[in-house]
């Protein structure tokens, strides 16, 4: 059974240009890219002028809450929230309930990955520490021969700086990435949100920015030490992207993710103790917004990651220094970048092949999708001029606590493709 | 002038609101003159207070202001309920909503709880105080007991002293005394002072520099020491050499006619001593007073239900 689609636009990494194509699928693989290709024999057509055909999108920061926490989400809707939102593989955050800490909860959340519909798509992180206490090193040999692509802690930093050496040395000789949650506990403290003048007008606990910013400047010097991979997650302030891209730039091994929540919402958003803009680290400043964006585009960012955070209405509808820290991401993260960003020509497609699909795989070592012949047939039809309505029946997560529930975004994933087989249409 | 449900904070209120109520508690302070206090406005009203961190003087005021205009008052004992069992604020909610009160009196050592229980509840909810957040209706009996004082508020000149970090008095009656064209200005230790005051305000970090802003009224915070879980300040001892209006600060007051005010309670030899107490200038009962002329105002302005 062929597949051909029609006058598609396609997007690259390499060009900010979109190319109108047909893209010829059989079985798993692309077999076909031309300006024109004649309707083969039995193929089904799918007309796509005006749309966008692009890579599938790969985040490698997801909270699936499984096992322990189904309530939020379990890794079946998980899975079907990626690929509503145009997302074929992610790595799961190892803070579950017990949590990913050693070989046999890998192997168990793996193999429930496996039963999903992009079940090759799933990897798992594991611990640094065992029960991400921050005390004892987690089996960290076991969980990389289960399958484990990364070490985290996420939600904590790892406090101790000699627990996270010894860590950071273990994961360099097996060859896995090491993640930080960037932030010194005593100066987050009890903050429910960002340090300043919206948290002292809320009379709530704030969290200043330095927390974040030291514990990232710490990291990344045990990481040039140690020589380990160091992945700084979500990433909020000007300064402390600023720290990372020195250290880039003398060649310490770091790369660094930013969610599309911090580019597109400050902490002036909250407004009247609006727990959809509650996470951690917190929405900081417009200023900051405008940094992280300047430095998105100038490529001081490996890659965008949503931290998809379910948690349920319940929770959420609590007040604000009780809610949980998280907003969900994966169904939104695609519009959401078009609707404030790429439509208004602040950035191009390219920008999101390259940083939301090709170098989040390439940091795994796994290829990139790219629409080209012979290729591995994963990408999605993206409609610009459609509207998204992120409502209750249209999201396919557990949980809801997005601040675009019931908001509307400029664009539709109208189709999505795994590995030749069409998982979404509409 | 738009009806209005709660009253949550002072941001929100527009001028208008605010002259309602300070003008509409000049008459209700007139009715404690008289030997019956009692007026029926609120007849067939039931005013619940839910107060889940214990303030006697804040609850007594309500009570006392809800008695006055004939409306019945009931109170929610958090301690016995089964609040402390993990029900969630929201499920009390519920279970008052089933009551049909008219008005929720809350206090809440969260900010932001009677913003939560308004959105939930048809009764108007009037914030008692939420953590660090606000605390509106002590910013209105402020407000009323300088106007009665200086007539005119505009330029008179207010220096707050104390935990400015931590205070929703701080927060609340600062703005309202802005709001009513009067100059600000804050003394602190370095660590209890926000580090994003308005421009507006003025910053002391001693009282010889504070004084020399010519206040016309200093308005002592209490020192919260029982809510401060860090060492914001080495002891209450140092606290009052540097900071607390100690007698020879009474003294330099008196000399110039400062007006002295807190929102009580006081915390004697910390922030104050006994000469303060007595100080002849002192407004502090004055404001017990007028917070009960202050909250009739308020119960007979808001409306349940709007």
């Amino acid at each position: 059974m062929k597949r051909l689609y029609r006058h598609a636009q396609i997007a690259s990494e390499d060009s900010p240009k979109l190319q109108t194509a047909d893209v010829l699928v059989e079985g798993d693989r692309i077999i076909g890219v031309a300006s024109t290709i004649e309707k083969a024999d039995g193929a089904e057509v799918i007309d796509c002028s005006g749309r966008v055909l692009m890579p599938a999108m790969f985040d490698i920061h997801v909270h699936a809450r499984e096992p322990g926490q189904e309530e939020k989400e379990n890794i079946a809707t998980c899975a079907e929230a990626a690929i509503n939102g145009g997302v074929t593989g992610f790595i799961m955050m190892p803070n579950t309930v017990p949590a990913i800490d050693n070989a046999g909860v890998v192997r168990g959340v793996l193999e429930s990955a496996g039963r999903t519909r992009i079940g090759a798509g799933i990897y798992t992180t594991g611990a640094i520490t065992k029960g991400r206490k921050g005390e004892e090193l987690a089996g960290i040999a076991g969980m990389k021969a289960a399958g484990a692509v990364m070490l985290t802690d996420d939600g904590f930093p790892v406090d101790n700086p000699q627990v996270l050496r010894r860590a950071m040395e273990y994961a360099r000789d097996y060859d896995l990435p090491l993640a930080s949650h960037c932030e010194v506990k005593e100066l987050s403290g009890k903050g429910a949100m960002h340090e300043g003048s919206v948290s002292y007008a809320l009379g709530l606990h704030g969290i200043p920015s330095i927390s974040e910013e030291i514990c990232i400047a710490r990291d990344i010097r045990l990481a040039e030490f140690t020589g380990v991979h160091l992945n700084i997650q979500h990433v909020t302030t000007a300064r402390g992207m600023e720290t990372i891209k020195r250290a880039k730039d003398r060649g310490i091994r770091v790369t660094c993710e930013v969610a599309p929540h911090h580019l597109i919402f400050s902490h002036e958003d909250i407004g009247n103790y609006d727990t959809h803009y509650k996470m951690n680290p917190p929405l900081r400043t417009k200023e900051d917004n405008a940094a992280l964006l300047r430095g998105l585009i100038d490529g001081w960012f490996d890659v965008i990651a949503t931290d998809h955070a379910p948690h349920t209405e319940f929770e959420k509808n609590q007040d604000f220094a009780s809610a949980p820290f998280g907003i969900t991401g994966l169904e939104t993260a695609l519009p959401s970048l078009h609707d404030r960003f790429i439509s208004k020509g602040i950035f191009g497609w390219d920008l999101v092949v390259k940083r939301y699909s090709a170098e989040p795989r390439r940091m795994f070592k796994l290829p990139p999708v790219p629409i080209v012949e012979g290729g591995v047939a994963e990408f999605i039809v993206f409609n610009p001029e459609r509207t998204t309505k992120f409502t209750r029946d249209f999201m396919k997560s557990k949980s809801v606590n997005t601040p675009f529930l019931d908001q509307e975004l400029k664009g539709m994933v109208e189709r999505v493709v795994y590995r030749g087989e069409e998982l979404l249409a509409r | 002038m738009n009806p209005r449900k709660d009253l949550l904070d002072i941001q929100s209120l527009t001028d208008e609101e605010i002259t309602f109520v300070l003008e509409n508690a000049v008459p209700f302070k007139d009715l404690f003159r008289r030997s019956v206090k009692k007026v029926p406005t609120l007849k067939g009203r039931t005013m619940l207070t839910l107060f889940y961190e214990p303030s006697t003087r804040t609850r007594s005021s309500f009570e006392v202001a809800a008695s006055r205009l004939s409306a019945d008052v009931t109170h929610f004992d958090v301690e016995s309920s089964s609040v402390v069992k993990g029900e969630s604020v929201l499920d009390t909610v519920e279970t008052l909503e089933a009551m049909r009160v008219d008005y929720i009196v809350v206090r809440h050592k969260q900010a932001g709880i009677p913003n939560l229980i308004a959105k939930n509840t048809a009764a108007s909810v009037i914030n008692a105080g939420d953590g660090w957040h606000a605390h509106p209706t002590q910013a209105l009996l402020d407000g009323f007991t300088l106007r009665e004082v200086f007539k005119d508020t505009r330029g008179a000149r207010c220096l707050i002293v104390g935990d400015i970090q931590h205070s929703r008095v701080a927060r609340s009656t600062s703005l309202l005394l802005r709001r009513l064209g009067m100059n600000m200005a804050y003394l602190a230790p370095g660590s209890l002072m926000p580090r994003e005051v308005p421009q507006e305000v003025a910053q002391f970090g001693n009282w010889t520099d504070a004084l020399e802003w010519k206040p016309d009224v200093v308005y002592l915070l209490r020192v919260q020491s029982e809510r401060l879980e860090e060492p914001f300040f080495p002891s209450a001892a140092e606290y009052h050499k540097n900071y607390g209006l100690t007698d020879a600060r009474v003294q330099i007051l008196r000399e110039r006619g400062i007006y002295l005010m807190h929102p009580g309670p006081v915390n004697r030899g910390v922030e104050i001593t006994d000469k303060g107490m007595d100080y002849e200038r002192s407004l502090i009962n004055a404001q017990v007073e007028n917070g009960i002329a202050v909250r009739m105002s308020v119960l007979y302005w808001l409306r349940p239900g709007a």
